[in-house]
Protein backbone atom coordinates (compact mmCIF):
# COMPACT_ATOMS: atom_id res chain seq x y z
CA UNK A 1 0.00 0.00 0.00
CA UNK A 2 0.93 3.70 -0.79
CA UNK A 3 1.32 6.61 1.74
CA UNK A 4 2.15 10.13 0.99
CA UNK A 5 5.20 11.23 3.48
CA UNK A 6 1.78 13.46 5.44
CA UNK A 7 0.18 10.29 5.75
CA UNK A 8 3.39 8.43 7.53
CA UNK A 9 3.92 11.55 9.45
CA UNK A 10 0.82 11.65 10.60
CA UNK A 11 0.40 7.95 11.58
CA UNK A 12 3.93 7.62 13.23
CA UNK A 13 3.20 11.30 15.03
CA UNK A 14 -0.06 10.04 16.34
CA UNK A 15 1.02 6.55 17.58
CA UNK A 16 4.57 7.69 19.35
CA UNK A 17 2.19 10.79 21.09
CA UNK A 18 -0.47 7.97 22.33
CA UNK A 19 1.92 5.37 23.30
CA UNK A 20 5.27 7.49 24.89
CA UNK A 21 2.32 9.85 26.48
CA UNK A 22 3.84 12.97 24.88
CA UNK A 23 1.78 15.81 23.40
CA UNK A 24 2.97 16.37 19.54
CA UNK A 25 3.98 19.99 20.13
CA UNK A 26 6.87 18.88 22.47
CA UNK A 27 8.84 16.70 20.08
CA UNK A 28 11.41 17.86 18.11
CA UNK A 29 11.37 15.87 14.90
CA UNK A 30 14.59 16.58 13.98
CA UNK A 31 16.20 15.30 17.47
CA UNK A 32 16.48 11.93 18.71
CA UNK A 33 13.61 10.51 20.67
CA UNK A 34 16.11 8.70 22.99
CA UNK A 35 18.26 12.08 23.34
CA UNK A 36 15.14 13.68 23.76
CA UNK A 37 13.31 11.59 26.41
CA UNK A 38 10.54 10.21 24.75
CA UNK A 39 11.36 6.42 24.50
CA UNK A 40 13.97 3.99 25.96
CA UNK A 41 15.35 0.98 24.02
CA UNK A 42 12.28 -0.64 24.66
CA UNK A 43 10.62 2.45 23.06
CA UNK A 44 12.52 1.78 20.08
CA UNK A 45 11.18 -1.82 19.93
CA UNK A 46 7.74 -0.77 19.98
CA UNK A 47 8.79 2.20 17.18
CA UNK A 48 10.00 -1.03 14.92
CA UNK A 49 7.65 -3.46 15.63
CA UNK A 50 4.73 -0.41 14.54
CA UNK A 51 6.36 0.41 11.34
CA UNK A 52 6.46 -3.64 10.34
CA UNK A 53 2.62 -3.89 11.44
CA UNK A 54 1.77 -0.25 9.97
CA UNK A 55 3.09 -0.04 6.99
CA UNK A 56 4.38 -3.45 6.22
CA UNK A 57 8.35 -2.35 6.15
CA UNK A 58 10.44 -4.71 7.70
CA UNK A 59 13.28 -3.47 9.62
CA UNK A 60 16.28 -5.90 8.99
CA UNK A 61 19.72 -5.10 10.51
CA UNK A 62 21.19 -3.05 8.00
CA UNK A 63 18.32 -0.51 8.51
CA UNK A 64 19.13 -0.67 12.39
CA UNK A 65 21.02 2.79 12.13
CA UNK A 66 21.06 6.39 13.62
CA UNK A 67 20.39 7.44 9.95
CA UNK A 68 17.26 5.92 9.56
CA UNK A 69 15.50 5.89 13.19
CA UNK A 70 18.10 9.53 14.60
CA UNK A 71 14.78 11.36 14.50
CA UNK A 72 10.63 11.14 14.01
CA UNK A 73 11.75 13.03 10.25
CA UNK A 74 14.28 10.63 9.57
CA UNK A 75 12.29 7.44 10.39
CA UNK A 76 9.42 9.13 8.12
CA UNK A 77 11.75 9.73 5.24
CA UNK A 78 12.98 5.66 5.84
CA UNK A 79 9.57 4.13 6.11
CA UNK A 80 8.67 6.69 2.71
CA UNK A 81 11.40 5.18 0.52
CA UNK A 82 10.97 1.53 1.84
CA UNK A 83 7.04 1.64 1.01
CA UNK A 84 7.85 3.47 -2.91
CA UNK A 85 10.75 1.22 -2.96
CA UNK B 1 -10.96 0.15 50.65
CA UNK B 2 -10.41 3.82 49.76
CA UNK B 3 -7.17 6.81 50.27
CA UNK B 4 -6.52 10.18 49.85
CA UNK B 5 -5.29 9.87 46.21
CA UNK B 6 -7.47 11.28 43.28
CA UNK B 7 -7.84 8.06 40.91
CA UNK B 8 -9.49 7.33 37.84
CA UNK B 9 -13.10 5.71 38.94
CA UNK B 10 -12.48 2.74 36.80
CA UNK B 11 -8.95 1.76 37.14
CA UNK B 12 -6.11 3.19 39.73
CA UNK B 13 -4.12 5.61 37.56
CA UNK B 14 -4.06 8.60 39.81
CA UNK B 15 -3.80 12.32 39.57
CA UNK B 16 -0.65 12.41 39.00
CA UNK B 17 0.15 9.87 36.42
CA UNK B 18 1.72 11.63 33.07
CA UNK B 19 -0.68 13.54 31.03
CA UNK B 20 -3.65 11.84 32.73
CA UNK B 21 -7.26 13.77 32.55
CA UNK B 22 -10.69 13.00 34.10
CA UNK B 23 -14.00 13.54 32.17
CA UNK B 24 -17.00 14.92 34.22
CA UNK B 25 -17.74 10.70 35.90
CA UNK B 26 -13.87 10.92 36.67
CA UNK B 27 -13.13 8.32 34.40
CA UNK B 28 -9.20 8.73 32.59
CA UNK B 29 -8.36 9.42 29.21
CA UNK B 30 -6.51 5.82 29.26
CA UNK B 31 -9.87 4.26 30.23
CA UNK B 32 -11.79 6.32 27.39
CA UNK B 33 -8.72 4.79 25.22
CA UNK B 34 -7.27 8.38 24.24
CA UNK B 35 -3.96 7.12 25.85
CA UNK B 36 -1.59 3.94 26.08
CA UNK B 37 -3.01 1.55 24.07
CA UNK B 38 -1.94 -1.96 26.42
CA UNK B 39 -4.56 -4.17 24.60
CA UNK B 40 -5.50 -4.95 20.65
CA UNK B 41 -6.51 -7.63 19.61
CA UNK B 42 -5.10 -7.72 16.15
CA UNK B 43 -1.58 -7.76 17.65
CA UNK B 44 -1.95 -10.04 20.08
CA UNK B 45 -3.15 -12.40 17.44
CA UNK B 46 -0.40 -11.75 14.88
CA UNK B 47 1.97 -12.34 18.13
CA UNK B 48 0.62 -15.63 19.05
CA UNK B 49 1.09 -17.02 15.55
CA UNK B 50 4.56 -15.62 15.02
CA UNK B 51 5.20 -17.38 18.77
CA UNK B 52 3.85 -20.44 17.59
CA UNK B 53 5.77 -20.60 14.03
CA UNK B 54 8.90 -19.12 15.40
CA UNK B 55 8.83 -21.97 18.45
CA UNK B 56 7.97 -24.76 15.64
CA UNK B 57 10.81 -23.78 13.60
CA UNK B 58 13.27 -23.12 16.04
CA UNK B 59 13.10 -26.05 18.77
CA UNK B 60 15.63 -28.92 18.91
CA UNK B 61 18.57 -27.12 17.34
CA UNK B 62 20.47 -26.02 20.12
CA UNK B 63 21.52 -27.22 23.92
CA UNK B 64 18.64 -25.06 24.83
CA UNK B 65 15.56 -23.72 23.03
CA UNK B 66 15.05 -20.85 25.64
CA UNK B 67 16.74 -19.08 28.38
CA UNK B 68 14.12 -18.40 30.89
CA UNK B 69 14.55 -15.21 33.18
CA UNK B 70 13.33 -16.60 36.30
CA UNK B 71 12.61 -14.52 39.68
CA UNK B 72 10.39 -16.65 41.73
CA UNK B 73 7.50 -14.76 41.23
CA UNK B 74 4.25 -15.68 40.95
CA UNK B 75 4.11 -14.52 36.83
CA UNK B 76 7.51 -15.89 35.95
CA UNK B 77 6.59 -19.55 37.51
CA UNK B 78 3.23 -19.83 35.90
CA UNK B 79 5.29 -18.70 32.34
CA UNK B 80 7.95 -21.07 33.35
CA UNK B 81 4.99 -23.80 33.18
CA UNK B 82 3.85 -22.66 30.45
CA UNK B 83 7.46 -22.59 28.67
CA UNK B 84 8.27 -26.58 29.42
CA UNK B 85 4.45 -28.10 29.94
CA UNK B 86 2.37 -26.07 26.97
CA UNK B 87 5.15 -25.32 24.55
CA UNK B 88 7.40 -28.26 25.41
CA UNK B 89 10.30 -25.76 25.20
CA UNK B 90 13.83 -27.24 26.86
CA UNK B 91 14.56 -24.14 29.13
CA UNK B 92 17.11 -23.10 30.91
CA UNK B 93 16.27 -21.18 34.19
CA UNK B 94 18.38 -18.33 35.12
CA UNK B 95 17.52 -16.27 38.25
CA UNK B 96 19.65 -13.17 38.84
CA UNK B 97 19.99 -12.83 42.57
CA UNK B 98 20.17 -9.00 44.09
CA UNK B 99 20.41 -9.99 47.10
CA UNK B 100 17.11 -8.98 48.54
CA UNK B 101 15.12 -11.93 47.21
CA UNK B 102 12.86 -13.60 49.97
CA UNK B 103 14.22 -17.07 51.58
CA UNK B 104 10.69 -18.70 50.52
CA UNK B 105 10.78 -17.48 46.51
CA UNK B 106 14.23 -19.31 46.80
CA UNK B 107 12.41 -22.37 48.38
CA UNK B 108 9.95 -21.62 45.49
CA UNK B 109 12.83 -21.44 42.34
CA UNK B 110 14.38 -24.69 43.81
CA UNK B 111 10.92 -26.25 43.98
CA UNK B 112 9.55 -25.73 40.75
CA UNK B 113 13.02 -26.05 39.23
CA UNK B 114 12.93 -29.36 40.31
CA UNK B 115 9.43 -30.47 39.61
CA UNK B 116 9.64 -29.04 36.38
CA UNK B 117 12.97 -30.57 35.54
CA UNK B 118 14.43 -27.79 34.68
CA UNK B 119 18.63 -27.01 34.50
CA UNK B 120 18.83 -23.81 36.71
CA UNK B 121 21.70 -21.00 36.83
CA UNK B 122 21.66 -18.45 39.61
CA UNK B 123 24.36 -15.25 39.25
CA UNK B 124 24.51 -12.97 42.32
CA UNK B 125 26.49 -9.78 42.00
CA UNK B 126 28.26 -8.74 45.12
CA UNK B 127 26.27 -7.40 47.51
CA UNK B 128 28.52 -3.98 47.87
CA UNK B 129 27.91 -3.66 44.55
CA UNK B 130 24.28 -4.08 44.30
CA UNK B 131 24.07 -1.81 47.51
CA UNK B 132 25.53 1.02 45.55
CA UNK B 133 23.15 0.81 42.45
CA UNK B 134 19.99 0.72 44.36
CA UNK B 135 21.76 4.06 46.03
CA UNK B 136 22.14 5.29 42.48
CA UNK B 137 18.61 4.45 40.68
CA UNK B 138 17.41 5.77 43.63
CA UNK B 139 18.53 9.05 44.28
CA UNK B 140 19.38 9.90 40.44
CA UNK B 141 17.68 10.70 37.60
CA UNK B 142 19.06 7.61 35.65
CA UNK B 143 15.63 6.68 33.75
CA UNK B 144 13.36 8.66 31.92
CA UNK B 145 10.08 10.42 33.45
CA UNK B 146 8.55 8.09 30.76
CA UNK B 147 10.32 4.76 31.08
CA UNK B 148 9.16 4.88 35.31
CA UNK B 149 5.40 5.42 33.93
CA UNK B 150 5.37 0.97 34.00
CA UNK B 151 7.93 0.30 36.42
CA UNK B 152 10.26 1.58 39.32
CA UNK B 153 13.72 2.79 39.18
CA UNK B 154 15.19 0.04 40.73
CA UNK B 155 13.67 -2.93 39.18
CA UNK B 156 14.23 -1.28 36.23
CA UNK B 157 17.88 -1.65 37.23
CA UNK B 158 17.87 -5.05 37.90
CA UNK B 159 15.68 -6.07 34.97
CA UNK B 160 18.18 -4.45 32.60
CA UNK B 161 20.87 -6.38 33.86
CA UNK B 162 18.60 -9.82 33.83
CA UNK B 163 18.04 -8.78 30.03
CA UNK B 164 21.52 -8.51 29.13
CA UNK B 165 22.86 -11.20 31.07
CA UNK B 166 19.76 -13.71 29.48
CA UNK B 167 20.93 -12.11 25.94
CA UNK B 168 24.62 -12.82 26.75
CA UNK B 169 23.86 -16.28 28.18
CA UNK B 170 21.48 -16.91 24.56
CA UNK B 171 24.31 -15.57 22.58
CA UNK B 172 26.87 -17.82 23.94
CA UNK B 173 24.87 -20.46 23.61
CA UNK B 174 23.18 -20.15 20.82
CA UNK B 175 19.92 -20.61 22.59
CA UNK B 176 17.01 -18.97 20.15
CA UNK B 177 14.22 -17.41 22.23
CA UNK B 178 14.65 -15.56 25.85
CA UNK B 179 11.88 -15.81 27.78
CA UNK B 180 10.60 -13.71 31.03
CA UNK B 181 7.19 -13.24 33.24
CA UNK B 182 5.75 -9.85 31.87
CA UNK B 183 2.29 -9.08 31.74
CA UNK B 184 0.71 -6.26 29.78
CA UNK B 185 0.61 -3.17 31.50
CA UNK B 186 4.66 -3.79 32.43
CA UNK B 187 5.82 -4.23 29.08
CA UNK B 188 4.22 -2.45 25.68
CA UNK B 189 1.86 -4.26 23.57
CA UNK B 190 4.59 -4.11 20.69
CA UNK B 191 7.29 -5.98 22.52
CA UNK B 192 5.42 -9.47 23.24
CA UNK B 193 8.03 -10.57 20.30
CA UNK B 194 10.76 -9.10 18.81
CA UNK B 195 14.42 -9.98 17.79
CA UNK B 196 17.06 -8.72 20.04
CA UNK B 197 20.10 -7.36 18.41
CA UNK B 198 22.48 -5.73 20.96
CA UNK B 199 23.94 -3.40 18.71
CA UNK B 200 20.69 -1.55 17.49
CA UNK B 201 19.66 -0.78 20.98
CA UNK B 202 23.30 -0.20 22.21
CA UNK B 203 22.68 4.20 21.33
CA UNK B 204 19.75 3.93 23.30
CA UNK B 205 21.06 2.26 26.52
CA UNK B 206 24.12 4.78 26.35
CA UNK B 207 22.61 7.71 28.12
CA UNK B 208 21.83 5.37 31.07
CA UNK B 209 24.68 3.66 31.04
CA UNK B 210 27.08 6.79 31.43
CA UNK B 211 24.73 8.05 34.57
CA UNK B 212 25.41 4.20 36.05
CA UNK B 213 29.15 4.01 35.59
CA UNK B 214 29.35 7.70 37.33
CA UNK B 215 27.90 6.68 40.23
CA UNK B 216 28.65 2.94 40.44
CA UNK B 217 31.66 2.36 38.07
CA UNK B 218 32.94 0.34 35.31
CA UNK B 219 32.07 -2.40 37.00
CA UNK B 220 28.15 -1.81 35.97
CA UNK B 221 29.88 -2.86 32.36
CA UNK B 222 29.55 -6.71 33.61
CA UNK B 223 25.83 -6.41 33.90
CA UNK B 224 25.07 -3.97 31.26
CA UNK B 225 27.37 -4.77 28.56
CA UNK B 226 28.09 -7.34 25.86
CA UNK B 227 31.89 -7.63 24.58
CA UNK B 228 32.69 -7.04 20.66
CA UNK B 229 34.33 -10.72 20.25
CA UNK B 230 31.12 -12.63 21.45
CA UNK B 231 28.81 -9.61 19.50
CA UNK B 232 30.83 -10.46 16.33
CA UNK B 233 30.48 -14.19 16.36
CA UNK B 234 26.69 -13.65 16.33
CA UNK B 235 25.11 -14.97 13.33
CA UNK B 236 21.77 -14.76 14.74
CA UNK B 237 20.14 -13.02 17.16
CA UNK B 238 17.86 -14.51 19.45
CA UNK B 239 13.82 -13.46 20.43
CA UNK B 240 12.76 -12.00 23.04
CA UNK B 241 9.33 -13.55 23.82
CA UNK B 242 6.60 -12.52 26.75
CA UNK B 243 4.54 -15.40 26.39
CA UNK B 244 2.28 -14.45 29.56
CA UNK B 245 0.74 -11.46 27.58
CA UNK B 246 -0.91 -13.87 24.91
CA UNK B 247 -2.44 -15.94 27.61
CA UNK B 248 -6.08 -14.41 28.64
CA UNK B 249 -5.56 -15.27 32.36
CA UNK B 250 -6.51 -13.77 36.26
CA UNK B 251 -4.12 -14.09 39.06
CA UNK B 252 -6.41 -16.35 40.61
CA UNK B 253 -6.04 -18.64 38.24
CA UNK B 254 -1.95 -18.04 37.95
CA UNK B 255 -1.87 -18.75 41.61
CA UNK B 256 -4.03 -22.00 41.72
CA UNK B 257 -2.12 -23.78 38.66
CA UNK B 258 1.55 -22.73 40.07
CA UNK B 259 0.44 -24.01 43.93
CA UNK B 260 0.21 -27.69 42.25
CA UNK B 261 4.56 -27.34 42.40
CA UNK B 262 4.32 -26.81 45.69
CA UNK B 263 5.09 -22.45 45.20
CA UNK B 264 4.11 -20.50 47.89
CA UNK B 265 3.40 -16.58 48.74
CA UNK B 266 6.25 -14.97 50.75
CA UNK B 267 5.45 -13.20 53.52
CA UNK B 268 8.21 -10.56 53.82
CA UNK B 269 7.21 -8.53 50.42
CA UNK B 270 4.60 -6.27 49.53
CA UNK B 271 1.32 -6.75 47.79
CA UNK B 272 2.58 -5.58 44.47
CA UNK B 273 5.02 -8.32 44.54
CA UNK B 274 5.79 -12.21 44.99
CA UNK B 275 9.89 -12.43 45.13
CA UNK B 276 11.64 -9.21 46.13
CA UNK B 277 12.02 -7.88 49.19
CA UNK B 278 12.69 -4.86 47.32
CA UNK B 279 9.79 -4.05 45.99
CA UNK B 280 8.15 -2.11 49.28
CA UNK B 281 11.36 0.19 48.81
CA UNK B 282 11.51 0.61 45.09
CA UNK B 283 7.59 1.78 45.27
CA UNK B 284 8.09 4.10 48.11
CA UNK B 285 11.09 5.66 46.65
CA UNK B 286 8.86 5.98 43.13
CA UNK B 287 6.16 7.24 44.99
CA UNK B 288 8.37 9.87 46.81
CA UNK B 289 10.09 11.45 43.37
CA UNK B 290 6.83 11.07 40.85
CA UNK B 291 3.34 11.17 43.13
CA UNK B 292 2.75 7.86 41.66
CA UNK B 293 2.65 4.03 42.50
CA UNK B 294 4.69 2.51 39.54
CA UNK B 295 1.99 -0.42 39.72
CA UNK B 296 -0.93 1.76 38.62
CA UNK B 297 -0.58 1.51 34.91
CA UNK B 298 -0.15 -2.57 35.19
CA UNK B 299 -3.01 -3.32 37.52
CA UNK B 300 -4.88 -0.60 35.36
CA UNK B 301 -4.70 -2.77 32.28
CA UNK B 302 -5.72 -5.72 33.65
CA UNK B 303 -8.89 -4.01 35.50
CA UNK B 304 -9.53 -3.05 31.66
CA UNK B 305 -9.07 -6.94 30.74
CA UNK B 306 -11.56 -8.38 33.97
CA UNK B 307 -8.77 -9.87 34.96
CA UNK B 308 -8.67 -7.83 38.23
CA UNK B 309 -11.12 -5.85 40.36
CA UNK B 310 -10.46 -1.93 40.67
CA UNK B 311 -11.31 -3.36 44.55
CA UNK B 312 -8.62 -5.93 44.09
CA UNK B 313 -6.04 -3.87 42.61
CA UNK B 314 -6.17 -0.90 44.98
CA UNK B 315 -5.61 -3.27 47.88
CA UNK B 316 -2.60 -4.44 46.07
CA UNK B 317 -1.29 -0.83 46.01
CA UNK B 318 -2.28 0.04 49.53
CA UNK B 319 -0.69 -3.19 51.04
CA UNK B 320 2.91 -1.22 51.44
CA UNK B 321 4.39 -2.40 55.27
CA UNK B 322 6.88 0.47 56.48
CA UNK B 323 8.66 -2.02 58.21
CA UNK B 324 9.81 -3.90 54.84
CA UNK B 325 10.67 0.11 53.80
CA UNK B 326 12.85 0.74 56.54
CA UNK B 327 14.39 -2.28 56.58
CA UNK B 328 15.60 -1.78 53.25
CA UNK B 329 16.68 1.81 54.12
CA UNK B 330 18.70 0.65 57.29
CA UNK B 331 20.53 -1.78 55.34
CA UNK B 332 21.33 1.05 52.34
CA UNK B 333 22.06 3.68 55.06
CA UNK B 334 20.18 5.91 53.61
CA UNK B 335 19.82 9.25 55.80
CA UNK B 336 16.56 11.44 56.45
CA UNK B 337 18.41 14.44 53.97
CA UNK B 338 18.44 11.78 51.27
CA UNK B 339 14.86 10.56 51.59
CA UNK B 340 13.84 14.70 51.09
CA UNK B 341 15.67 15.29 48.04
CA UNK B 342 13.45 12.51 46.19
CA UNK B 343 11.16 15.43 45.05
CA UNK B 344 13.28 17.21 43.58
CA UNK B 345 15.11 14.38 41.21
CA UNK B 346 13.50 15.33 38.16
CA UNK B 347 12.94 18.84 38.59
CA UNK B 348 16.90 19.67 38.73
CA UNK B 349 16.56 18.53 34.96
Amino acid sequence: MAYTRDEIFNKLSDFVAQQFIVEKDEINMDESLIDQGVIDSLGLIEITTFIEKQFGVTVVEEDMTRENFGSMNKMVDHIFRAVNK
Amino acid sequence: MTDNIKRCTKCVLSASFPNINFDENGVCNFCRDEMYHTADEDVLDKSKEEIIRRFESGKGKSQYDAVMCYSGGKDSTYTLMLAVEKYGLNVLAFTFDNGFISPVAFENINRVAESLNVDLLTIRPSLKFMKKLIRASSFNPVYTKRTLTRISSNCNSCITMVNILALRMALEKKIPFILAGFTLGQIPLNTIIYKNNYRFFQDSRKPILDKLRKAVGDEIDKYMCIDEPLLDSVTEDPYNVNLLCIEEISEEKILEKIRKTGWTQPEDVDGCSSNCRLNAFNNFIHEQTLGYNPYELELSHLIKNDLLTREEALEKIQDKSETQVNAIIEELNITPDELSSLKEIYKKK
